[in-house]
């Protein structure tokens, strides 16, 4: 049975399902849900997400049938089906994609009844029920990305073997998911492969409804979208490969020998992009060779946030950076098994750090945990504790951060104090972004 | 009014009638209002909207020493994460010690939906008081658990016995109601039955009477006011009036945004109850009236020139020095005239359309035509009889407002959109949160409010004629925007009328654009 979650760090499913609909191409959301669901969605993208902004049709925009009393006693479809009509009328897209609210479920208004109106129109209209008590954000995403394999995605009968397709960066949860992405298909184009991304840049709703024809896909996480992927391996027999989302010189390598060994390529080959990637990499982080030990830049580190950008950050942090990233909460909704699945990705650290991992979803609780680790001064003459400190979080860890009076950066899901706009962090290139931010903090105040 | 014996508030569509479609002209609703059927009115294509809970939080985001539980499937007022760096600053700026926002939601999930969510809530509310020991913990009550029939108020009795917080329930099921602003009557329902009253203030107990100190305080509580706060002022603003306020020689309470549970207690010793937006105050002021006989002041928004005199000196009327009230104004006004001279030069003819709540826009037109703009059009969250009345002062204040068009609807900017196209006013005056869709149609932006700036009294109006005139200088920004990204909608829309949606019944307009 699940609990309450004190300062929760994600939106509900349909909150999921807005922001992963939001940001495809060409798509506009039909919102089936109670007043005010779509604006509560909007003020925690628009603004707590590296201020991303209202997108093509959604924040105050999206189509909602703003659902009340009336609707909730006698039904609601006929409100959905004109809604559909009129927002076709009137929103120029090529898919149009229904979701609903809890209490529209709960009422047992069905979708189908309104969408199937829409068979034979110019454009394609599908649904999903995405209320919000069926989960988190993650949970919508997932939701959205199932509909699409089912209901978008047209069959092919044969492969392209130089096509891939990636998941499992999840879009508006992951702040910095359109950077991120196009790091990841840089790296991927680098071992000669095309990449559908479907929320990157230059992507097409057409890259989506082909991507039947792609030889696997590469899920970029142990978590997000692998239930998405086992649907399209069963509707169109596509593989598909999971794999730890990677920062960093010793996540990267990583991952670019686990996705090249799963597409068959030559290891020299693979071996040879790993060399050159890296050669640039070291480049740069050979510049901090003067300051790192002057300055001492080594810290003890608390990483908190999801379980894809923890295990990629700690180990950026230990392996890359030499910093000692001691402490790790996820605050994920996890089963058992998907908790097993993660621990597994914090060990075999060549810095032989390993990690104190804790899942849990209270926020409070994350400055508990720091002292439960470090112990607390009573003011004894010899102590080691947390210090010198960095906290590696969201925003709602700059109150324990201010607490304890060690430095934040906000990497994770909520982040209403930064701003975002291409800035990535996945890869070689992005683990140079993330040491500029990390340090940069440092030496603010010189 | 006494609605405080129920559990939960009627919605405004009951009480007041409101209305939240319409489209035509200033004169159109000014007439079509006084026949009372607006409330009917709907759309056939809609977009989203907050509900009263994500309102709710505008106002209980910012009590202090308090935590709030939301009782409901995880994403309701998810907005809070995006506010609770804003909201611990601007409550440090009461009190240095302030925690800042802190808050809980009960997860409400399949399984709950089926058997109830009421153990969730318990072990909520006992967490809360366990991990912070706050003063209050408010519970929200969301759509969910009000269908499901959990009963939030037996769980909060039986736990009050427990805890050592004070427990305040707001109904503000978002399904329940259009009109968001029932959000403030939800909150002020739950302030009024839990937070207000003789039995919760323990004031300093005089074990021998001391007549003169009696006298005294007598003397003190019939020259305080309350001055209601709204949220979306800021404390630039609330300095203003009470610096206003104190030049009459009154006491200044402030509730109730970003004041301590506490200050709420002994809040019905007081002379008059000072509201600065009808929408936000009326279901608490008239409730003060009713429970403890205070007299109200509710007409208008000290906004403007002519509104903040007018807000004076009906608060100076009722305590019987209009004299003096003039003087002040007169001297304020006057050297406020001479400040803006520079900028009604620079603004003189400028063109806006306004939008966001009755209250506030139909002020705000007023200030704007002061400084010599024109006023295109309006755009007001909901309408009623407070905006009604407004209205009529506007439509005698500023000449030929009658032909001004104005749009009721919460957001709708699909409806701005088209209106924007055609009225191509100078600046957009829009309520933060859906200001992004005129920027991108090139239309440089003034937000209707802010909580860093000031807005309110004489001071406020200097402010607002010199950010607009900042805003004007340069408008790069939205143009370049506009060169380069479009809206969504379809080309045709922008050939139609812009009140297409909005089904009118009988009412029907059909303002020649």
């Amino acid at each position: 049975m699940s609990k309450f979650v004190e300062r929760p760090k994600y939106v509900c499913a349909l909150g999921g399902a807005v922001g992963t609909l939001k940001v495809l191409p060409r798509t506009v959301p039909v919102l089936h849900a109670a007043t005010g669901c779509g604006g509560n969605v909007a003020l925690a993208l628009n603004q707590a997400a590296g201020y991303l902004g209202s997108g093509y049709c959604a924040g105050q925009a999206l189509s909602s049938t703003n659902t009340s009393e009336r609707e909730i006693v006698f039904g609601g479809e006929d409100r959905l089906t004109e809604q559909i009509a009129n927002t076709i009328k009137l929103v120029d897209g090529d898919l149009y994609f229904v979701i609903t609210g809890c209490m529209v479920e709960m009422i047992g208004d069905d979708i189908r009844n309104s969408i199937k109106k829409f068979d034979s129109g110019d454009v394609q209209v599908i649904g999903a029920e995405t209320g919000g008590f069926h989960g988190n954000y993650y949970k919508g995403y997932e939701i959205v990305l199932k509909t699409l394999f089912r209901d978008f995605v047209e069959p092919k009968a044969a492969r392209d073997s130089k096509l891939v397709n990636l998941w499992g960066v999840v879009p508006i949860q992951d702040v910095f998911w359109k950077g991120n992405i196009a790091l990841i298909k840089d790296l991927l184009n680098k071992l000669g492969y095309q990449v559908n991304t479907f929320f990157g840049d230059g992507e097409t709703l057409d890259s989506l409804k082909n991507s039947a024809a792609a030889t696997l896909n590469i899920v970029v996480s142990d978590t997000f979208g692998v239930e998405a992927a086992q649907v399209f391996e069963e509707v169109h027999g596509v593989p598909y490969l999971t794999v730890p989302f990677p920062i960093g010189d010793h996540g990267t390598t990583s991952f670019l020998r686990k996705v090249g060994s799963a597409l068959g390529i030559a290891n020299p080959f693979v071996e040879k992009v790993i060399e050159r990637e890296q050669a640039h990499y070291y480049s740069y982080f050979e510049r901090l060779a003067d300051v790192y030990s002057d300055l001492d830049l080594q810290r003890y580190t608390v990483v908190v946030g999801d379980s894809n950008y923890t295990q990629a950050l700690t180990r950026f942090l230990a392996d890359d950076l030499g910093w000692l990233p001691e402490l790790v909460v996820i605050s994920d909704f996890l089963t058992d098994e998907q908790q097993d699945t993660v621990r597994s990705n914090f060990t075999g650290y060549e810095s032989g750090i390993l990690p104190e991992l804790v899942f849990d979803t209270d926020a409070s609780n994350v400055g508990k945990y720091i002292a439960r680790h470090w112990g607390q001064s009573s003011g004894q003459k010899y102590f080691s504790g947390f210090n010198p400190g960095f906290i590696v979080g969201s925003a709602i860890e700059r109150d324990v951060a201010e607490k304890l009076g060690v430095p934040q950066l906000t990497v994770t899901y909520p982040m209403s104090n930064r701003v975002v706009l291409d800035r990535g962090y996945a890869g070689y290139t992005g683990a140079l972004r993330l040491t500029e931010d990390l340090l940069s903090v440092l030496v603010g105040s010189r | 009014m006494d609605y405080i014996r129920e559990k939960t508030p009627p919605v405004r569509e009951d009480r007041l009638g409101a209305c939240q479609a319409f489209g035509g002209s200033c004169c159109d609703l000014a007439s079509q209002s006084k026949k009372g059927c607006l409330y009917n009115n709907n759309r056939t294509f809609s977009q989203s909207q907050g509900c009263q809970l994500t309102l709710s939080l505008a106002i209980l985001n910012t009590i202090r020493d308090s935590v709030i539980v939301v009782h409901s499937p995880i994403g309701c007022g998810a907005g809070m994460v995006a506010q609770a760096g804003t909201a611990k600053d601007w409550q440090k700026l009461r009190d240095p010690n302030a925690f800042g926002l802190r808050w809980i939601n009960t997860n409400l999930d399949e399984l709950d939906v089926v058997n109830g969510g009421e153990e969730k809530l318990r072990s909520a509310i006992l967490y809360a008081d366990r991990e912070y020991r706050p003063s209050a913990i408010i519970v929200m009550n969301s759509c969910v658990p009000a269908l499901i029939g959990d009963d939030i108020d037996a769980v909060i009795e039986d736990l009050q016995k427990q805890v050592s917080a004070r427990i305040v329930p707001v109904h503000c099921e978002g399904f329940k109601t259009k009109i968001q602003a029932t959000a403030y009557d939800a909150v002020y329902h739950g302030v009024l039955r839990h937070l207000v009253g003789v039995e919760l203030y323990e004031g300093p107990e005089l074990i021998i009477p001391d007549e003169l100190e009696e006298l005294k305080e007598k003397y003190r509580i019939s020259h305080t006011v309350n001055l209601l706060n709204v949220s979306s002022m800021s404390r630039i603003d609330e300095q203003e009036l009470v610096k206003l306020l104190k030049s009459l020689d009154l006491n200044v309470r402030i509730l109730p945004c970003y004041a301590h549970p506490d200050d709420f207690a002994d809040s019905f010793e007081a002379a008059l109850n000072v509201s600065i937006c009808a929408t936000h105050d009326d279901y608490f002021s008239e409730h003060m009236k009713t429970k403890y006989g205070i007299p109200f002041i509710l007409e208008t928004v000290p906004i403007g020139i002519a509104n903040t005199s007018k807000w004076l000196l009906d608060i100076a009327k009722f305590f019987g020095i209009e004299e003096r009230a003039q003087k002040l104004i007169a001297s304020e006004v006057r050297e406020l005239d001479a400040a803006l001279a520079p900028y009604r030069e620079f603004l003189t003819g400028k063109t806006a359309l306004l939008g966001g709540g009755e209250i506030r826009i139909l002020t705000t037109a007023e200030l704007l035509h002061s400084l010599g703009m024109e006023v295109l059009g309006l755009r007001g969250f909901h309408f009623d009889r407070y905006g009604e009345s407004l209205l009529e002062q506007l439509l005698e204040d500023v000449p030929a407002s009658e032909r001004a068009i104005i749009n009721i609807g919460a957001g709708q900017p699909f409806e701005q959109a088209n209106l924007l196209a055609k009225l191509k006013p100078d600046v957009f005056v829009g309520h933060p949160g859906g200001n992004g869709w005129a920027n991108k149609q090139g239309i440089p932006v003034f937000p209707l409010f802010g909580q860093t700036y000031n807005y309110m009294g004489y001071l406020g109006a200097f402010e607002v004629a010199r950010r607009l005139t900042r805003l004007l200088k340069n408008t790069s920004y939205s143009r370049n925007v506009s060169r380069h990204v479009g809206l969504p909608y379809r080309k045709d829309w922008y050939d139609q009328d812009p009140f297409s949606y909005i089904d009118q019944g009988a009412a029907d307009q059909g303002v020649a654009l």
